[in-house]
């Protein structure tokens, strides 16, 4: 049982608060996959975070690098916007690759600095700090939004995320 | 691993803000959140409010149209004069009017005690 949620919670997409996000670390068993990080012991591969555009570093037709405040600390966070010339893409259908790239643009307009946002990606590794490799981008208007985030955030790690996690925290 | 060269702004009530409290220093950044009560279009001075307290915020480096009796929030770095007065340069802000101060403030405190006991259990 256990064994299953926290394969569950492998492809989930994680909300957690800044300061918990900033302490995961490599996962050990997997030494070779850039994109699998522990928390408490619980191997985990995607994240969610709300918070404000504190930076934002553009590079047209390459990624857009921001950082977002949530109030517990900063999240590095790139998102990619070469999906039109990486090699990485090229055997893919064009159409579909063109629309993931207009998506790209698309979220890349919304990122301002200022603004409250929601990302959802990948937790990767860059230069030894855990970042977000962004795949979806939701614009918060509601100004409640972050707060509803915190809680969630607590929520999730007390009832779920410790509950199952390896050191039985 | 490595920590973002930016610092977070520390979620800070105005009333917290004082010189007496730990929080005052020179440099810290911080998010504070206010209503505006009156705002200098020569300097880009706001005044926020919250209660019995007050910050001034130099808004100078915000595009952000200010309208007087709306809610903000503000994340910047606090600066002290020599007189012991305080204000905040901002880097960022936004309007928050809608937001439920109460909520934030109890999550505000549900917040801090969840980071401690995460911190603790870390250390321990």
């Amino acid at each position: 049982m256990q064994g299953s949620i926290m394969d569950a919670l492998y492809n989930t997409h994680v909300k957690l608060l800044a300061f918990d996000f900033l302490s995961l670390s490599p996962n050990p068993s997997c030494p070779t996959d850039p994109s699998s990080f522990c928390r408490k012991g619980t191997p985990l591969s995607r994240a969610e975070s709300v918070g404000v555009i504190v930076t934002r570093e553009l590079k047209p037709g390459k990624f857009l690098r921001f950082i977002i405040d949530d109030g517990t600390g900063c999240i590095p966070c790139v998102l990619w916007l070469n999906q039109l010339t990486s090699p990485y893409f090229s055997k893919r259908n064009p159409s579909g690759v063109r629309l993931i790239a207009q998506l790209a643009s698309k979220f890349a307009a919304q990122i301002q600095l200022g603004v409250v946002v929601r990302v959802r990606g990948k937790i990767t590794g860059y230069r030894g700090m855990v970042q977000i490799t962004v795949s979806d981008v939701v614009l918060e208007r509601d100004p409640n939004a972050q707060v509803l985030h915190w809680l969630d955030c607590i929520r999730l790690a007390r009832k779920c995320y410790d509950k199952y996690s390896k050191n039985g925290v | 691993m490595g920590t973002s060269a930016v610092s977070a702004g520390a979620l800070v009530t105005l009333q917290e803000l004082n010189p007496s409290s730990p929080n005052f220093k020179e440099g810290a950044s911080f998010r504070v959140t206010g209503k505006l009560q009156d705002y200098d279009l020569e300097t880009a001075v706001a005044v926020i409010v919250d209660g019995d307290a007050r910050l001034n915020v130099d808004t100078k480096h915000l595009k952000l149209n200010l309208r007087s009796g709306s809610m903000y929030q503000f994340i910047g770095e606090l600066h002290i004069e020599p007189n012991n007065e305080a204000f905040l340069r901002a880097r960022v802000g936004r309007n928050v009017d809608g937001l439920d101060i109460n909520l934030y403030r109890q999550s505000l405190q549900l917040l801090r005690e969840f980071q401690a006991e995460q911190i603790n259990t870390r250390n321990g």
